[in-house]
C-alpha cells in the first residue's frame, strides 16, 4: 500500500498507508484536518484542495479542465493545486507529500 | 428516463443572462456555471444582506423575520454561521448516521408493508420531518406537527398564512428551551453569543425560520426523485447493491438533475456589468447544472457521473448548511432501497412546474404514486 504524507494548515504532519481509491478518501479515513470531501469525491465541493509537493507534480499531473475551473476560484490557488479526490492512489505515488490548503 | 428538459439551454448558449420579470422588477438571471461561481465568491458586488429578498419572489408576505445566516454577508455572515455550524456538521458523526439509518429503514419497511404509496406526502414529507428532528435535536414526536404543515412551510396552497403558524411555533420552542435548556437547536441559539452579545429574539427567529424553510420542499423533491429514477432505471438499485460507494455519486447526480432550488437572488450595492446599483440578480443553479461544458449529456441521469461539479447545494460562503444532513439522508435512502432489493413501479405521476418570467421549468412532483415490492 502506498504511503502518503499530508501537512495540515497547522503544520501537523500525518503519514498514512492506504489502499483507498484516491487521496481524498485516504485522508478522510484518517480524519486529516482540512480535508472535508463533502461531495464524496466527484469534484463538486472543492473541500479537498491540496498543494502537491513540487517533486511530485510530474507524477501527479495537472488538474483536468473541470477541476481547474473550481481551483482557480480558490484563494490559495497556485500551479501545485489539486483537488485530491481527483488524484487516484496508485503504487507510483508511494511516498507522495501534499500540503492541505488553508481555507 | 424522466423527462425534465432544460428550459434555459437556448438562453444560456446565446447570452450571459436571462431577464425575468418578478412583480414588475426585472431581474437578470446569470445562467453559466463559472459566472455564477464567481458571483457567489464576490459578496461585495453581489450581496445577500437584503432582508426578505434572498428568493426571486420577495418573502415579505410570508415571513416577518430576516433569515440568518443567509441574509447577511461576510464578515458578519461568518460569525452568524459559526453559531450553528457545529450542529449542522453532526451528520458526519457515526452515531448520527446510525440514527438516520434506523429512521430510513423504518420508513422503507413501512412502505413495503403498504405495497403502494404516494411518495411525496406518504414517504418524503414524513421522512424529511422525522430526520429534521435529529438535526435539531428534538424528540421525534415533534415531527407530527411539522408533517401537518404540508410540503412547504410557507405556502402549501393556503395563500401564505402558514408562515405565521411557523413563527408562533418557533417562538414557543425558544420559550420552552429557555425553561428547559438542553443541547437542541433552540437551546443553542438561546445560549449563543454573536460578536460578544446574545442573539436578539428577531435573529433567533430568523435562524429558526431558515432551518425549517430551507430544507423542506428541497429535500422532499429530491427524495421523491430517487424513487422516480430508481423506478425508471431497473439497473440503478442493483448497481448500488453491488457497489455501495455508487450511492455517493448517485446522490450528487440526483441533486444535480433535480436542482430543487432553481435560483437564488443577490442584490447589487453598486453598479455591476449585469445590474445597476440597488437592483437584484438571480443565480440560476438549474441552468448551471445543465451546462454541457461541465456535464456531458446534461439531461441524462448518470449515477456514476464523475466529475460532477454541480451547484445544487449552492457555492461559496453561503453553500447549503444542511448539505451534510441531506447527503447522509439521501445516501442512506439509496443504500437501503438497494439493500432491500426493492422493485418500484410508477402508477401515476404529476409533475410540478415553476414559472420564472416566460420560462416554465418542471421542478419535482406534485404526486408520484408507486408500487413497491421486494424481489423474491
Amino acid at each position: 500500500m502506498p504511503n502518503i504524507t499530508y501537512i495540515t494548515p497547522d503544520e501537523e504532519t500525518v503519514t498514512i498507508q492506504s489502499d483507498e481509491p484516491n487521496l481524498m478518501k485516504a485522508a478522510k479515513l484518517e480524519c486529516v484536518e482540512g480535508i472535508d470531501g463533502n461531495c464524496g469525491g466527484v469534484c463538486s465541493c472543492a473541500t479537498c484542495h491540496v498543494h502537491v509537493h513540487p517533486d511530485w507534480m510530474e507524477k501527479v499531473g495537472p488538474p483536468g479542465d473541470i477541476e481547474l475551473t473550481l481551483l482557480e476560484l480558490e484563494d490559495d490557488f497556485d500551479e501545485t493545486s489539486r483537488l485530491c479526490c481527483q488524484i487516484p492512489l496508485t503504487p507510483e505515488l508511494d511516498g507522495i507529500v501534499v500540503r492541505v490548503a488553508d481555507r | 428516463m424522466i423527462s425534465t428538459p432544460d428550459p434555459f439551454r437556448e438562453a444560456r448558449e446565446t447570452s450571459l443572462t436571462l431577464p425575468v420579470d418578478v412583480n414588475g422588477e426585472t431581474i437578470p438571471l446569470l445562467l453559466r456555471m463559472q459566472d455564477i461561481r464567481k458571483a457567489c465568491k464576490n459578496t461585495g458586488d453581489f450581496s445577500s444582506a437584503n432582508p426578505f429578498h434572498i428568493t426571486l419572489e420577495p418573502e415579505t408576505r410570508v415571513r416577518s423575520y430576516r433569515q440568518f445566516p443567509i441574509e447577511s454577508d461576510p464578515p458578519e455572515h461568518t460569525d452568524y454561521r459559526a453559531i450553528v455550524e457545529p450542529l449542522f456538521r453532526r451528520p458526519e458523526q457515526p452515531a448520527y448516521a446510525a440514527r438516520i439509518e434506523e429512521l430510513v429503514r423504518r420508513a422503507v419497511t413501512a412502505a413495503l408493508e403498504a405495497g403502494e404509496l404516494e411518495v411525496v406526502r406518504d414517504f418524503a414529507l414524513p421522512l424529511q420531518s422525522r430526520a429534521l428532528t435529529l438535526l435539531l435535536g428534538l424528540p421525534e414526536s415533534e415531527a407530527e406537527t411539522w408533517i401537518s404543515w404540508g410540503v412547504h412551510v410557507f405556502h402549501d396552497g393556503d395563500g401564505g398564512q402558514k408562515g405565521k403558524v411557523l413563527e408562533a411555533y418557533t417562538a414557543a420552542q425558544f420559550e420552552r428551551a429557555a425553561r428547559e435548556p438542553g443541547e437542541d437547536f433552540f437551546s443553542v441559539l438561546n445560549q449563543a453569543r454573536f460578536q460578544g452579545r446574545p442573539l436578539s429574539f428577531e435573529e433567533k427567529q430568523g435562524f429558526a425560520n431558515l432551518a425549517f424553510a430551507g430544507g423542506r420542499d428541497t429535500v422532499i423533491g429530491t427524495v421523491t426523485r430517487i424513487f422516480a429514477e430508481a423506478a425508471n432505471d431497473p439497473k440503478l438499485l442493483p448497481g448500488i447493491r453491488a457497489t455501495p460507494d455508487l450511492a455517493d455519486s448517485a446522490v450528487e447526480e440526483i441533486v444535480r438533475i433535480t436542482t430543487p432550488l432553481t435560483a437564488i437572488s443577490r442584490t447589487c450595492p453598486h453598479d455591476t456589468a449585469v445590474q445597476k446599483a440597488g437592483g437584484r440578480i438571480g443565480l440560476c443553479w438549474a441552468s448551471a447544472n445543465r451546462e454541457e461544458r461541465f456535464f456531458p449529456e446534461p439531461d441524462r441521469f448518470q449515477a456514476d457521473r464523475n466529475p460532477n461539479p454541480h451547484v445544487g447545494f449552492g457555492f461559496g460562503p453561503h453553500n447549503c448548511l444542511g448539505a451534510p444532513h441531506a447527503r447522509l439522508l439521501l445516501r442512506t435512502l439509496f443504500r437501503i432501497l438497494a439493500e432491500q432489493d426493492v422493485t418500484l413501479r410508477i402508477q401515476t405521476q404529476e409533475l410540478q412546474f415553476e414559472q420564472l418570467g416566460t420560462v416554465t421549468r418542471p421542478n419535482g412532483f406534485q404526486r408520484l404514486r408507486i408500487k413497491i415490492t421486494k424481489q423474491l
